[in-house]
């Protein structure tokens, strides 16, 4: 009677000591990081294969053990493009313990500026603003800023014009995204850039941009340079179209040259445009697809393992989520080769030694990723791409901006 | 009054006084003392991260908005939907003052109740200003009138440098008696704020119901001709009633930009103000507690509403973006379904439950 006793309570003890003890990774450790991006709302278009691409990246990472035994825990969540839900998110992550943060918007990222700082957490954004790296440490951008990409356009306009000086009209966001880059395009002309900007064109919600694009050609503008999202460029390309407004080889005289940065283009400008989007030139500093090479192969394996459609899986947007995880693994990795732990501070020490040698080539991107303590953009190098018959195609070799130091 | 003062059972007003207390019975008090205690005591016994004291610092924030557009849609009948920007005017006072004396200023820094009341002052000035329309127009006029207020509002702050064209403009940190107060307590140092601004805002509306301004707001509602005929000016309530609400949006703004240490466009669009105006649909229009109900129903709702959009968006397909339709969808149908089946809002179910109290421990 005694020894059942004795065996019941050993039983319970053993229950009570699996059911309360939290679980472990007993071989390795758990490294938690958290992304706020919009999954639905404003730009979720772009948003959605973003977070696909994080995701992904940091399954393989942790079915393939290149961690060895330990593993990535990024918490996802949903912000629809808002500050105030972003900053809810993050101090959620906070509590949970994470040692870097992956952001989205440039109004979140602006916003919560002060908290990065505060907290001393290296961040990654998806927004490519050069205001983000204004009196701020703990940011780190992908890609060359917006504004280096509308610089090294501009340049590409200037080189490519023939005859006097270029005519250029600016169409962008009507928001400090949009604005932001084309001051540095004004310094750049200060500086010497032989171009002249016509007109600035902060668009509305326009479903005719028909007077707009005849009063451009009245004042002799050839080359519309666009910074803002792909849904207004398209209206705009598909009206000048319609108008016979579109030059048919780069820079035709009396006729409209388009250009856009980063989140003017890729598959789901075509999509929208149609055939109205062919000779669009656009500087991205992603592999793409419609190039195919080793990268684009290991992109669309990674796709394919997981499942995807293929719209997310040829998506610039899903490499560049993959970007930023392979980004963040590395910092991992090298951390933990060094034998330090794994922690906010040694993160970002890291983030700040990836360059020269140790620079970082992800499969990616078109050029290696740089940071250092003064550098804050990674990918410095730009490849210019242009719609031919249907698809994105490779313009000339990958360029950088030479301007944009000048005037920096 | 009865021999028990502790019930309401049997007990009679005798007189206008009787009849205008705060709390006819001591349980009444004794009740509301117990909660208000609670309220202050709950956050030293179970303490919360930072992102659940962060959603209870923005319901506080917006019933103290909802209890400005009761006072001049519930209570003097007069639709506005422009709120927000009357918000968005009280933060971007804070706003203003940070880019004329830096956002460490130490009027910035220190005589911050000071600045929320101005920004209350400011929110009022403009509410006076966009009522003068309210002298002329009625219902649906009136309406337009305020969206109109809504659309100047946003179309300055996006364009003008000074306000940082709606990107964030920082707010310093704040210093109380203990010091600078750090990233660890500011969620909690500012719930006791904004609960203490709750409080005295809620009373204020409570005692200003039974004075002859607050009953003129109703009878203007009612009637405004039949209000005239007694001697009320319409015109003058009208006006008032939106100075009224503009204090307490100038005064919520003024909170979102300290809790949030900045202040940035998005969180003043019309769509905010559509929120609002639901918050005091859902809540009960007319009622002061339901500009408690219906903030906590709202931001909970939306809470949770966003936690299944997000699941949603990572299995529904992408082209469709059906995930982004679901919160505007649910947001909708629940004020429809309010306005169909109970459009006297939660504060309906709370008097039930009273009553039904009052009547304790007799059945009818």
């Amino acid at each position: 009677m005694k020894n059942k006793r004795c065996l019941s309570l050993t039983g319970l003890i053993l229950i009570m000591f699996f059911t309360f003890t939290p679980s472990v990774n007993a071989e390795g450790k758990i490294h938690k990081l958290g992304m706020s991006l919009a999954i639905t709302g404003p730009t979720s278009d772009a948003g959605n294969p973003y977070s696909k691409g994080v995701e992904d990246y940091f399954r393989f990472v942790n079915e393939t053990r290149v961690l060895g035994d330990d593993k990535i825990e990024c918490m996802i969540r949903d912000d629809q493009y808002k500050t105030d839900v972003t900053k809810r998110n993050f101090e959620e992550y906070l509590d949970k313990g994470i040692v870097m943060y992956l952001n989205y918007s440039t109004g979140s990222t602006l916003g919560l500026k002060r908290d990065f700082e505060e907290e001393q957490i290296a961040v990654l954004p998806a927004s490519y603003h050069a205001g983000n790296l204004d009196d701020s440490n703990y940011i780190f951008l992908p890609v060359a800023s917006y504004s280096e990409q509308l610089v090294a356009l501009s340049e590409y306009v200037v080189k490519n014009h023939k005859g006097g000086k270029a005519k250029v009209a600016m169409f962008i966001h009507p928001s400090a995204f949009g604005r932001g880059p084309v001051e540095d395009a004004q310094k750049a002309i200060k500086a010497g850039l032989n171009m002249e900007i016509v007109e600035v064109v902060e668009h509305g919600k326009n479903l005719d941009n028909s007077a707009m694009l005849k009063r451009l050609s009245n004042k002799g503008v050839q080359y519309v340079l666009c910074h803002t999202v792909q849904s207004p460029v398209s209206t705009m390309l598909k009206d000048s179209t319609r108008l016979g407004m579109t030059a048919k080889s780069y820079g035709e005289k009396g006729k409209l040259t388009f250009l856009g940065v980063h989140y003017t283009g890729g598959n789901d400008l075509i999509a929208l445009a149609g055939d109205a989007s062919e000779g669009f030139f656009w500087t991205c500093s992603f592999n793409l697809t419609s190039e195919p090479g080793k990268g684009t192969d290991k992109q669309l394996a990674l796709a394919k393992r997981y499942g995807r459609d293929n719209k997310a899986a040829n998506s610039h947007n899903y490499a560049a989520g993959i970007m930023v995880a392979q980004v963040v693994t590395e910092a991992i990795k090298r951390t933990k080769a060094k034998g330090f732990e794994v922690n906010k501070k040694n993160l970002y020490k890291e983030m700040n030694a990836m360059n020269g040698n140790y620079a970082y080539q992800p499969y990616t991107t078109i050029g290696p990723v740089t940071y250092s303590d003064t550098d804050r953009a990674g990918v410095d190098m730009l490849q210019i791409y242009s719609v031919q018959d249907g698809t994105f195609k490779k313009v000339g070799t990958p360029i950088q901006s030479e301007y944009m130091k000048k005037i920096e | 009054m009865s021999t028990n003062p502790w019930l309401a059972t049997g007990n009679y007003f005798t007189s206008y006084k009787q009849e205008q207390a705060t709390f006819h019975t001591h349980l009444d008090r004794s009740v509301f003392t117990l909660f208000l205690f609670l309220l202050f005591a709950w956050p030293v016994f179970f303490p919360m991260g930072n992102k659940y004291m962060l959603v209870i610092d923005n319901i506080l924030i917006a019933i103290v908005a909802v209890m400005g557009l009761n006072l001049v849609t519930g209570f003097a009948g007069l639709i506005s939907i422009g709120h927000a920007a009357f918000v968005g005017i009280g933060a971007y006072t804070v706003a203003s003052f940070c880019r004329i004396m830096g956002d460490s200023h130490i009027f910035v820094t220190h005589f911050w109740p000071v600045l929320i009341i101005m920004a209350g002052l400011m929110g009022a000035l403009f509410g006076g200003i966009v009522g003068l329309p309210a002298l002329r127009l009625k219902h649906l006029y009136l309406a337009i009138a305020t969206l109109s207020f809504q659309m100047i509002f946003q179309w300055v702050i996006n364009f003008m440098s000074f306000f940082n064209q709606g990107q964030t403009i920082f707010v310093g940190r704040v210093t109380w008696f203990t010091g600078t107060v750090g990233r660890k307590d500011h969620y909690l140092f500012w719930y006791y704020v904004i609960l203490i601004f709750v409080v005295l805002l809620g009373f204020g509306i409570r005692n200003l119901l039974k004075t002859k301004y607050g009953r003129s707001l109703v009878a203007v509602r009612d009637n405004d001709r039949a209000a005239d005929a007694m001697g009320i000016h319409p015109g003058l309530t009208k006006v008032y009633a939106f100075a009224l609400a503009g204090f307490f949006a100038g005064v919520a703004g003024a909170l979102h930009a300290y809790l949030y240490r900045g202040v940035g466009f998005e969180s003043f669009t019309l769509h905010e103000s559509i929120s609002y105006l639901a918050m005091a649909i859902v809540g009960g229009l007319g009622t002061l507690n339901g500009s408690f109900w219906g903030p906590v129903a709202i931001k909970l709702l939306d809470l949770n509403v966003e936690q299944l959009a997000e699941l949603a968006g990572r299995y529904l397909p992408s082209s469709m973006n059906l995930a982004t339709a679901l919160r505007p969808f649910t947001f909708g149908l629940v004020i429809v379904l309010f306005l169909m089946f109970e459009p006297r809002g939660i504060a309906n179910w709370w008097r039930i439950v009273k009553s039904y109290t009052k009547l304790w421990p007799f059945r009818y």
